[in-house]
């Protein structure tokens, strides 16, 4: 029996990410790459580490492969451990019975024997689809302070976009007194941010009875919460209005990356207490060849640099030949960009091919995307808005 | 190719590169943006499936150690063998400081022993190279040699006064060897770097030892070759290899290592060139930055002019400043207007503001860690 913790982090990256089209089409939303050598996931874990929670499990499902081998023995996060660790959890068989995950709530409740391994006083819940740096372990504080049953992390949102999410109304204590899924009038413009930490009897207890109802859509948000709320159990919001990106959507997912080269970024990598973490791939230092123009970038190693490029996010091992012109654009890891192709407003996947006389994407209008592993016939143009998978 | 292991020695040989070896042994001597000298020779070893390396180390090593660490990252952490450190102990036999590469070996005679592979790759760390050592014992084995040597061919590698020369045959059988001469008269220069049996080593090394000999290659090798009593065969390195022996070969080993086409063939995709991590951020060019034929490792800002220059991991160039033809190691900073050309800044190494340090053509300024020109 493993010790006792005082938190277990639960990790929802089952998800497909429909909305992030061909980028997710052989790899789970997490998997995703972000901001030149990270991936989507190394934020949530990064957080855990830097939380010191350090049993973390990860519940996948959709298209696990990539996941499964990049979390590997969770090394590059500290999360190799004896005493816990990163451990993924796919669905699995127990006996006659065994099934995919229902819903949110329902991937937790097939899971409980791995919690009750380490007997936590706290259950974390994570979702592996932003991008934000945040110290769990206040909010978990803040829980037992306020003797909460379940606390729910909330930021403002403006006013005018309130409707797209799940809205907690509150009291003057910050107790939520209701919860709305995407109302349609919001009274308040706190929204979830599908972070959740809950007392680990009464997550158990919930989770139980939600199971037990055939009606239920076993989700957190639509069954879990409001069923909580009814019993007149604590509910706290915890405020959190730091840097927060959902990058659910092409177009999000390319301005999270943008962000990260504003001339004082809301998130900042550079901090050293506050490190992201990721898998290394162990390339040379990248080069910037003579005559190649750089200008307001972020590269990192195994990159080089001929062409033209200009506020743009270049991943590992990109190459980028001389009289090509990248800008405004992100080209993910292993991606070539050659002679005299043109990338605007883009997201090139990895490994994707621009060959030469291309030209992906416009000076306006929606983002442009190349799918991973493409090598596009010369001269074809990807207009904005479109994604170009063929071959 | 499980039946080979290596011994990495990373000897003293440090005295040319004045301020760069002043702490640290020439082995942890941090070169090319994110490396140290060491990587190369423990990551050819990993890439042609060496999975049990021995160090010994010498003086200064306390960088070292920092640096390998487990042996994680290089995959050598395991249960069933991996990285094993050699420091010099003290004893009643031994005084604490090896006198020599064959006097490391006998110390340590219990690993060698206990070690299970049947051949072992020795090498030293003071030349860059990168070798395929599995190529290398595939020969050795053609050969049936009881040593063989790894040479090149490259004039850039010869020394007056200082190097070892071989001859081979039209075998490739070693019929000469010279060392320290002061004009060398043999062709190829011996890379310091050897293929043996393993119990052949421990044979060589013991008796050497007990004859009062602790130099390998002047006593052990020397004899074997002109008594012939030992096969030994030389074995053509003709990749690219520096001497790093002086200040002036650093900074010109880490200069050619920037050409494109000499990296492309340095660095194989297949065989990376593995080190320490330490998950920096990407490096960001701020609007306004000017950089042309540089190589740059994470975590750096750049926001002045960067010219034919190396930066290492968390430096930061500074609004106005100027930096041409140098070398800036980990989180160095030059500061605001301030201007540098041919100089090599050691690891945190600061300049301030509108500071010019103009080195000579071919005497590199070497700022020594942590010093605020």
């Amino acid at each position: 029996m493993p010790a006792k913790k005082r938190c277990v982090a639960m990790l929802l990256a089952g998800g497909q990410g429909s909305r992030l089209g061909i980028l997710t089409k052989q790899m789970a939303k997490p998997a995703v790459p972000f901001g030149c050598k990270y991936r989507i996931i190394d934020f949530p874990l990064s957080n855990c580490t830097n939380s010191n929670i350090d049993v973390v499990g990860v519940l996948t499902q959709y298209r696990p492969l990539e996941l499964n081998a990049y979390i590997a023995s969770g090394a590059p996060w500290d999360l190799d451990l004896v005493s816990g660790g990163v451990f993924v959890l796919p669905p699995y068989h127990s006996g006659a019975s065994g099934e995919w995950y229902k819903g949110t709530a329902n991937a937790i409740y097939q899971n409980l024997a791995f919690i009750a391994q380490y007997n936590p006083d706290y259950v974390l819940i994570l979702s592996g689809d932003h991008i934000y740096k945040m110290d769990y372990a206040a909010m978990i504080n803040h829980h037992e302070k306020m003797g909460a049953d379940a606390t729910i992390a909330v930021r403002q949102v403006p006013w005018e976009e309130a409707s797209r999410f799940g809205i907690m109304n509150t009291d003057e204590n910050f107790n939520i007194v209701e919860f709305e899924e995407k109302p349609k009038n919001p009274k308040s413009n706190n929204a979830s941010m599908g972070v959740y930490v809950f007392t680990w009897e009464k997550l158990r207890k919930y989770l139980i009875q939600d199971e037990a109802d055939p009606t239920s859509s076993n989700d957190f948000g639509k069954n879990i919460i409001p069923a909580m709320l009814g019993d007149g159990q604590k509910m706290v919001a915890y405020s959190f209005n730091d840097y927060w990106k959902d990058v659910g959507t092409i177009e999000s997912l390319w301005e999270a990356n943008m962000d990260l080269l504003a001339d004082k970024p809301e998130i900042d990598l550079h901090d050293k207490k506050f490190r992201i973490y990721a898998r290394n791939l162990g390339m040379p230092p990248h080069h910037i060849v003579d005559g190649a123009v750089v200008e307001n970038c972020l590269i990192t190693e195994g990159c080089e640099i001929m062409g033209c490029v200009k506020h743009s996010i270049l991943s590992s091992g990109v190459i980028v030949e001389d009289g090509a012109e990248v800008i405004d654009s992100v080209i993910m890891p292993g991606a070539v960009i050659r002679k005299g192709a043109v990338v605007r407003r883009a997201i090139v996947a990895e490994n994707a091919e621009v060959t030469s006389g291309c030209v992906v994407g416009e000076n306006e209008g929606l983002i442009a995307v190349v799918g991973p592993g493409v090598k596009m016939p010369e001269n074809t143009q990807v207009k904005a808005g479109e994604q170009y998978a063929e071959n | 190719m499980k039946s080979m292991m290596g011994i990495i020695y990373t000897g003293e040989r440090d005295a040319q590169l004045r301020e760069l070896t002043t702490n640290r042994a020439v082995a942890a001597v941090p070169i090319y943006g994110r490396y140290r000298l060491i990587d190369f020779p423990l990551s050819a070893m990993v890439s042609s499936g060496i999975r049990n390396v021995g160090v010994i180390l010498q003086r200064n090593y306390n960088s070292l150690m920092d640096h390998l660490g487990s042996g994680r990252e290089w995959d050598l952490h395991g249960k069933r063998n991996g990285l094993v450190m050699l420091p010099p102990f003290m004893t009643r036999d031994n005084v604490g400081v090896y006198a020599g590469f064959l006097d490391a070996v006998r110390s340590n005679l219990h690993y060698l022993r206990r070690s299970k592979e049947r051949y072992v790759i020795v090498t030293d760390t003071h030349i860059l190279y990168s070798a395929k050592y599995d190529d290398m014992l595939a020969a050795h084995i053609d050969k049936n040699a009881d040593v063989t040597m790894l040479y090149t061919a490259d004039p850039s590698m010869r020394r007056n006064g200082a190097g070892r020369y071989i001859e081979v045959d039209e075998n490739g059988r070693v019929t000469g060897l010279e060392v320290d001469p002061t004009i060398a008269r043999m062709p190829y220069t011996y890379m310091e770097c050897m293929c043996v049996r393993r119990e052949l080593l421990i044979d060589l090394v013991d008796r050497a030892v007990s004859r009062g000999q602790y130099h390998l290659t002047r006593d052990l090798l020397m004899n074997g070759i002109y008594e012939g009593t030992l096969r030994v065969y030389g074995y053509e390195y003709t990749g690219k290899a520096w001497f790093i022996d002086s200040v002036q070969a650093y900074f010109e080993a880490s200069m050619e290592l920037m050409d494109a086409e000499t990296r492309r063939n340095f660095f194989d995709t297949d065989r990376p060139v593995l080190t320490k991590l330490r998950d920096e951020m990407p490096s960001r060019y701020v609007a306004g930055a000017n950089v042309k034929n540089c190589l740059v490792a994470d975590g750096c800002v750049i926001e002045g002019t960067v010219e034919n220059s190396i930066l290492f991991r968390g430096v930061h160039i500074e609004k106005g400043a100027v930096v041409k033809n140098s070398i800036i190691m980990q989180d160095g900073c030059v500061q605001k207007d301030a201007e540098i050309d041919h100089c090599i800044l050691d690891k945190q190494a600061v300049i301030r503001e509108e500071t010019r340090l103009i080195g000579p053509r071919n005497y590199p300024i070497v700022v020594a860690k942590d010093l605020i020109v």
